[in-house]
């Protein structure tokens, strides 16, 4: 035998650097559909600390939608729906926490897999989907009559296309900014036929923003890196990405990859950019500020020398849903701890559910 | 009867069932009809959702055969069982049954036990051509086959092609440039998969999926499709097996036999490519059933052809169909780990117990 060459091995190797990219980029928020998407519309929000005001949503009250209606979803495709929704499946753990914010939580009759399950009443639902499959048959059986979708693939688009072969309507969601969050509450909720209470919640939501964008005007925007991984490579927020645009509305200047395709930062680009703060959003796997401190070339960063690194919970900051405001609050206090006085953060042991006084 | 003696006049090893089923390639291939039957009935009757087994029967008569069992059924099982799972077990059988023609085939051409389907770079071709598929923004579906199958496709045909063509140099032996050219060309495709998946920002996920292989959301058209490509390369190679067998003998005595070696070679890789490219582009890559199906053939009855075609489709197709099925049932674990769990202790057990000198 002169040669035992496999050309399958070099596949092998990607593989497994995949996983590790994988686990890397989803690890701080592998639950939630829009961590860090390179993002065309992100200039629509400036992320320096200013005054962003997203356009209010119409506070209105308009009669409730009238079935059969037709919704446009976040794809563009025009979902019709002959009834008011009686079953449905959340397929994205910001859909359930929306779902049950609006009152529509009696009807949804099963959810994805969620690592940081919210709210707790969701506790009991079927499980029909996990991390990137879906289990098409038990929504079937399940007699669903909406299924509400991650977009860019959050949930794999076969499934989807299946679901909807099999006559269940599916909406995908897919928000790429704060004010793409709005949207898609105002959107499940006219799906579900709870337009009235959607637009309520987005209204206290966009009052909850605003409200962070009056507390931190005229603060100083210190450079701010929020950290998603850094067990190997150092991986922080896209350029224009989700987070990047959160840590501007909370009064920072983020610190990011400089591209909206990459995650990866190198140490000596993040030394280079000397953060003056930096958010541990993968607190919740064991980073702690001693351990940031405590790693080889960080101790020249002014952040490590002033022990501005601050932990975070990244559920609530990166998850497009109704907890957002709380999120942004979060993330304000970790840059500007003189706002903790006025937005009272729970103690790292309380359940998130206990925190938000101002959020809905 | 105890000392009997196998063709070549040594003495049998040992003379369990496994030497009686050994003298009679027709009772395997009786059996391993069988065995496709079963896998069919209960990968239609199993999943995630219980449907009882007389109304699988009756929807299965209804639809197919247009008999009327005097049942009812809801509707809801009649899209599990028609929609969902019958596609779904059809195309990993076809896909099982492709694959393990095509190891043959390679093996056979190739005169390495190594050889697998994806050794000639199909493989990192397909792969990289999905990768890609992810990354353009258009998403086209024609007759459900979207861009990333089509792209599969060609990127494995592609891939072969230029391996093809790269390795006739004309100074190395054609058997050894062939492997080389493969293992080359495939770590530059796998260098390019890795380029685009570490560039691919919060598309990863999707190409993540597509390398990990599975049948999730197969749907009936890419079942048709694809179905004729293979089972029509599998006949053509089937007939070509006096080819095969006399490649077996090495090349030379291959010409000597009156084979056109530099002919049939191409063909035969065409053939077995083409198969290839048509399974990776519904299934993605899922190693293990081409490498070894042939293998545990081929020492249970030997290495001619005639035998091992046929007897690889079949056991191929079952194997994985029974392979995706426990996935399913477990919960969707990628199929590729069942096939290995399944296969490679079964096939450790069979090279243990094989007759001396086992060759391919």
């Amino acid at each position: 035998m002169p040669v035992a060459a496999r050309a399958s091995r070099p596949i092998a190797t990607v593989l497994f650097g995949a996983a590790f990219l994988l686990s890397a980029c989803t690890g701080g928020s592998s639950a939630t559909p829009v961590s860090i998407p390179p993002d065309a519309t992100a200039s629509a929000i400036p992320p320096a600390a200013g005054t962003p005001k997203p356009a209010i949503p119409s506070q209105t009250p308009v009669a409730a939608a009238t079935f059969p209606l037709t919704v446009t979803d976040d794809e563009g495709t025009a979902v019709d729906l002959k009834a008011a929704p009686q079953k449905i499946v959340s397929l994205t753990p910001a859909t359930t926490e929306i779902l049950f914010a609006i009152g529509a939580g009696a009807r949804t009759v099963g959810k994805v897999e969620d690592f940081t399950p919210y709210p707790p009443e969701a506790d009991g639902l079927p499980v029909v989907a996990k991390f990137g499959s879906v289990d098409v048959e038990q929504i079937v059986n399940l007699g669903a009559d909406l299924v509400i979708a991650g977009g860019n693939g959050f949930n794999p688009p076969e499934a989807i296309t299946q679901l909807r072969k099999a006559g269940i309507p599916v909406v995908v969601t897919y928000a790429t900014d704060v004010k793409g969050v709005l949207k898609d509450i105002e959107l499940v909720g006219e799906a579900v036929d709870e337009g009235p209470a959607a637009r309520d919640l987005t209204a206290s939501m966009q009052a909850g923003f605003d409200q962070v964008a009056a507390a931190t005007k005229g603060l100083p925007t210190p450079k701010t890196f929020y950290e998603l991984d850094a067990t190997k490579e150092i991986y922080g927020p896209a350029k224009d990405s989700f987070i990047a645009q959160m840590i501007g509305l909370a009064g920072g200047t983020p610190v990011t990859t400089e591209d909206p395709a990459v995650f990866a930062i190198p140490l000596e680009k993040l030394v280079a950019a000397d953060p003056e703060i930096i958010v541990l959003g993968d607190a919740a796997y064991g980073t702690t500020p001693a351990v940031v401190a405590g790693r080889a070339g960080w101790d020249k960063m002014t952040a490590v020398k002033d022990g501005a690194i601050r932990p975070a919970d990244d559920t609530v900051i990166s998850r497009p849903g109704p907890r957002l405001v709380q999120g942004l609050q979060a993330l304000a206090v970790a840059i500007h701890p003189e706002l903790a006085a006025m937005f009272p953060q729970p103690t790292p042991t309380a359940s998130p559910a206990a925190s938000g006084s101002t959020a809905p | 009867m105890a000392t009997r003696t196998d063709v070549i006049g040594a003495p049998l090893a040992r003379t369990g069932p496994l030497e009686r089923v050994r003298s009679r390639p027709a009772i395997l291939l009786v059996g391993s009809v069988v065995a496709l039957f079963v896998v069919l009935i209960l990968g239609v009757a199993l999943g995630s959702v219980a449907v009882a087994p007389a109304d699988t029967v009756a929807i299965l008569a209804h639809r197919l055969l247009g008999l009327d069992l005097g049942m009812t059924w809801t509707p809801a099982a009649e899209t599990i069982v028609m929609d969902l799972r019958l596609p779904r077990v059809l195309a990993a059988m076809v896909v099982g049954l492709g694959l393990a023609v095509a190891g043959v085939t390679f093996q056979g051409i190739l005169r390495n036990p190594l050889a697998d389907p994806y050794v000639l770079g199909t493989a990192s071709g397909a792969a990289l051509g999905a990768a890609i598929a992810v990354l353009i923004p258009i998403r086209i579906a024609l007759l459900g086959f979207g861009l990333v199958q089509v792209l599969a496709f060609v990127g494995a045909l592609l891939a072969v092609t230029a391996v093809y063509r790269f390795s006739r140099t004309g100074t190395l032996a054609p058997l050894t440039s062939l492997l080389l050219t493969g293992y080359a060309v495939g770590s530059l495709l796998a260098a390019g998969l890795a380029m685009t998946m570490y560039l691919s920002g919060s598309n990863l996920r999707q190409i993540f999926y597509y390398l990990l292989g599975g049948f999730e959301g197969t749907s009936w058209s890419q079942v048709l499709l694809t179905a004729p490509i293979i089972l029509l390369a599998t006949i053509a190679i089937l007939a070509r097996a006096r080819s095969l067998n006399g490649f077996l003998l090495g090349e030379e005595t291959a010409a000597h036999l009156g084979v056109d070696v530099r002919r049939e070679r191409a063909i035969l890789l065409g053939l077995a490519s083409l198969i290839t490219a048509a399974a990776v582009s519904i299934s993605g890559l899922i190693g293990f059933v081409g490498l070894v199906v042939p293998h545990v053939v081929r020492l249970v009855v030997g290495p001619n052809a005639r035998w091992v075609l046929p007897l690889s489709a079949l056991i191929g197709a079952s194997l994985l169909a029974a392979a995706d099925l426990v996935a399913r049932v477990a919960g969707g674990i990628p199929v590729g780990v069942v096939t290995a769990i399944i296969g490679a202790p079964f096939f450790l057990v069979l090279l243990r117990r094989a007759r001396t000198g086992y060759e391919l």
